[in-house]
């Protein structure tokens, strides 16, 4: 009975920590988000409005549009640094000159604030004095402009975002595959197992929690990417970038609309949580039940 | 330019930079006053937030300093991007916290503040408290500027004005003074290469240096273009540096007609004058540098001062460093300033105060009701506006906010260097105009700017985007209460 108050009693600090900036703010967005409230209205009060403000998301274009982009732009990113993160967990799982040093300057993005990364992608792709346009027009004969091309921006904020969250996933991965057993990996081989075979019914398989938990990761981080793009876009060129964290941002503060924003923030949240679910349903409970 | 005017230019920027760059050279009369009146706050921090510029960073770099030195008040200042600036301030206040004591105010965002009674009344502040009343300190020694700051009801300062300069056209004397420039110039057009007075002369100008740029494999072009795809800066230009031009005053609403935005209802935002505009700023941006879909207002400048721009409109606060710094302008000594071409009864409007030729822009510092240390930041917004600190002051960041500043040695030196930008303050200064007594300057600009940004992007044609910006104005203000 005494150390299970003690424990109580080590574990609250956290719990009031996570009550106070966890839950407490989760409940005000969710009570916001059922009023009308911009302070800078003529009537600035909170005014209760039902789930008007959610009624208004399902129909709002501008809405709709960012959370179009912004699924586009999580499935490649997130799939990207999938694909290369693992490809370079595999290559730092051998040994080769310079391993050391080039794991080290690989893992360098990680350590960037988001806003800084994508102070450096301006400079990078300012037509005129950045370095890409610079080459592209130079090797390619290629016109690079992020302000005019919506493809061009879209695509430079998701190399932008694979450059910066890929090496977060090799080091995952690296971790996962390190505590791989040999075993059955010796076993598949003696049976004359190919690559693609162990690839898939052996590594895969072994992985899978771990390749969840970082999709999982980058993923939420993904559906809420601001800084960074609104560093280097602003949301534009027009709406091309306008990710919806981006979009919760411009209507939260610029534009002040507490309640509406609030109710969007809802609705991603819920989605996020859709998202994850339907992978988790899809690549690990299958695994699970089997178990079972 | 020759050797001789080099020489000149960089003895000249030397001096301004010595001047402006070190608290000990500024000479604050009744120091044993101030040490007097700072004593019971000895130790006390006052906490400000402001948008890097020139002008702000000489309050946290020079003046900060210097006022600890005499009063033991210590000053920081939080210099940040525009609309972090606003997001922090605004959030402070709102919430009660009190973490700030002095924040920037924009003169497009002090009616909002005002509004909401997020400031404290100055001068009665300073009237009720003589024993903090600096002897130097007067509400008389501001430019006409700093009514904007004033209450619309009882005529008092809710800010101390820091930072007041106009939108000015900017042009390259050494290309405009060119023999072979202005040769090919008369032989392409017929007329002498002067700035210019009109839109069609603009873009005249602007077509021959692009081509110019083209011909002689030089990266030059005709103008500059604060056209960003993405961010409120392009909003900014066109509302309140090129429609004015055309004779759209106060963004196309009109505030007496309750809030009229469309044409049908008696507003101009998609009036004939706004959508030629609109289709003028578009062609020059389609002929400005490149980096212009990505320009904001700083960048605007850093393309002027790169030498890449013949001519254009870029904030005043940016002339100085433009004209006479050698380590971040390759144009020094070779700007000169002038009056934005305007459409014919624009000028006219100007002179009768029915309308204006450009945007006046500049903000003050203010006290938040929530601030902990009233007292002694009413002591630091007074030290700001005091006459012995804005000779330095304006000669760093171009601005002018008291009367007397324009006789100072330094800015009348400076004052030559660039062609005469203070005198135009000054004497024509009148003619520019604020943004709009508006209290919802964001919300209404957030509303429409996804639209504006198609029309740059060319998604929607403007005359089309023009008419769905107005329409979603009104639908806007009728959400907010403006618009019954």
């Amino acid at each position: 009975m005494q150390s299970r108050k003690l424990g109580w009693l080590l574990l609250a600090p956290t719990l009031i920590v996570l009550f106070l900036f966890g839950v407490v703010p989760f409940v005000y967005v969710v009570y916001v988000s059922f009023h009308d409230w911009n302070p800078f209205a003529a009537n600035p009060d909170m005014v209760f409005s039902g789930a008007n403000n959610f009624r208004r998301a399902v129909f709002d274009a501008g809405f709709l549009a960012s959370l179009g982009v912004t699924v586009a732009f999580v499935f490649f990113a997130v799939l990207s640094e999938l694909v290369i993160g693992y490809a370079l967990a595999q290559a730092f799982m051998k040994d080769f000159p310079g391993k050391a040093f080039f794991r080290t300057i690989h893992t360098l993005p990680l350590i960037m604030a988001p806003i800084i990364v994508g102070s450096i992608w301006k400079l990078m792709t300012t037509p005129s004095i950045g370095i890409i346009p610079s080459l592209l027009d130079s090797w390619f004969g290629y016109d690079m402009n992020i302000g005019q091309s919506a493809a061009t921006a879209f695509v430079i904020t998701v190399i932008m975002d694979i450059w910066h969250w890929t090496p977060l996933v090799t080091l995952t991965l690296i971790a996962a595959l390190v505590s791989l057993p040999p075993d059955p990996f010796e076993q598949a081989q003696i049976d004359g197992a190919n690559k693609r075979q162990i690839f898939w019914h052996i590594t895969l398989p072994m992985i899978a929690p771990a390749v969840v938990a970082t999709v999982f990761i980058r993923l939420m981080d993904a559906l809420r990417t601001v800084d960074e793009v609104l560093m280097l876009t602003g949301g534009g060129p027009g709406s091309a970038t306008r990710y919806v964290g981006v979009h919760i941002f411009k209507e939260v503060f610029p534009r002040t609309n507490y309640g509406y924003g609030s109710a969007v923030s809802v609705i991603v949240l819920y989605l996020t949580i859709v998202v994850c679910w339907l992978l988790y349903v899809s690549m690990l409970a299958p695994r699970n039940s089997k178990k079972g | 330019m020759g050797y001789s005017g080099k020489f000149g230019a960089s003895v000249l920027a030397l001096a301004i930079a010595a001047g402006g760059a070190f608290a000990q050279d500024l000479q604050i009369g009744n120091g044993d006053w101030w040490q007097q009146a700072g004593a019971p706050f000895k130790g006390v921090t006052l906490r400000g937030v402001t948008e890097s510029t020139p002008a702000s960073n000489f309050v946290s770099d020079v003046l900060a300093p210097k006022f600890e030195e005499l009063t033991g008040i210590r000053v920081d200042v939080e210099t940040t991007s525009w609309d972090q600036m606003y997001d922090k301030a605004i959030k402070d206040m709102e919430a009660g916290t009190g973490i700030y004591d002095m924040i920037y105010i924009e003169q497009d965002i002090v009616y909002a503040y005002m509004a909401r009674n997020f400031l404290v009344d100055l001068t009665t502040a300073l009237k009720d408290k003589p024993a903090l009343k600096a002897a130097n300190y007067d509400e008389a020694n501001f430019t006409t500027f700093a009514n904007n700051f004033r209450g619309a009801e009882d005529g008092n300062l809710y800010g101390t004005p820091m930072e007041a300069f106009i939108k000015v056209y900017l042009y390259r004397t050494d290309l405009f003074g060119n023999a072979d420039v202005r040769a090919a110039f008369k032989e392409k057009t017929g007329r002498d290469l002067e700035p210019a007075k009109t839109h069609a002369e603009y873009a005249e100008i602007a077509q021959f240096f692009t081509q110019w740029g083209k011909d002689h494999d030089e990266d030059l072009w005709g103008t500059t273009a604060q056209a960003h795809t993405g961010h409120p800066a392009s909003w900014y230009e066109y509302f309140e540096s090129i429609a004015p031009t055309f004779g759209v005053y106060d963004w196309g609403i009109d505030a007496a007609n309750n809030y009229a935005a469309t044409v049908e209802n008696g507003g101009r935002m998609n009036s004939d004058e706004a959508k030629e505009a609109m289709k003028w700023w578009l062609s020059m941006r389609d002929i400005a540098p490149p980096e212009s879909v990505q320009s904001t207002w700083t960048e605007v400048a850093t393309t002027f001062a790169a030498g890449r721009a013949a001519q254009g409109l870029v904030y005043g606060e940016n002339a100085a460093w433009i004209a006479s710094d050698e380590t971040k302008s390759r144009v020094v000594g070779n700007v000169g300033v002038a009056l934005p071409p305007l459409q014919d009864g624009v000028m006219a409007d100007a002179e009768s105060g029915k309308g204006y030729i450009g945007y006046y822009d500049g903000g003050a510092f203010g006290l938040p009701v929530t601030s902990k240390n009233q007292d002694a930041a009413l002591l630091f917004l007074q030290f700001m506006a005091l006459p012995e600190v804005q000779e330095e002051w304006a000669a760093a960041a171009s601005r002018v906010t008291l009367s007397s500043t324009y006789d100072t040695p330094k800015v009348q030196a400076l004052d030559a260097e660039l062609g005469g930008y203070y005198s135009m303050i000054r004497d024509q200064g009148r003619l520019f105009k604020g943004a709009p007594e508006y209290p919802f300057h964001a919300q209404l600009r957030e509303a429409t700017a996804p639209i504006f940004y198609d029309i740059l992007t060319g998604a929607i044609a403007p005359d089309e985007g023009l008419d769905r910006m107005a329409a979603k104005a009104e639908e806007e203000l009728t959400s907010l209460g403006y618009r019954k």
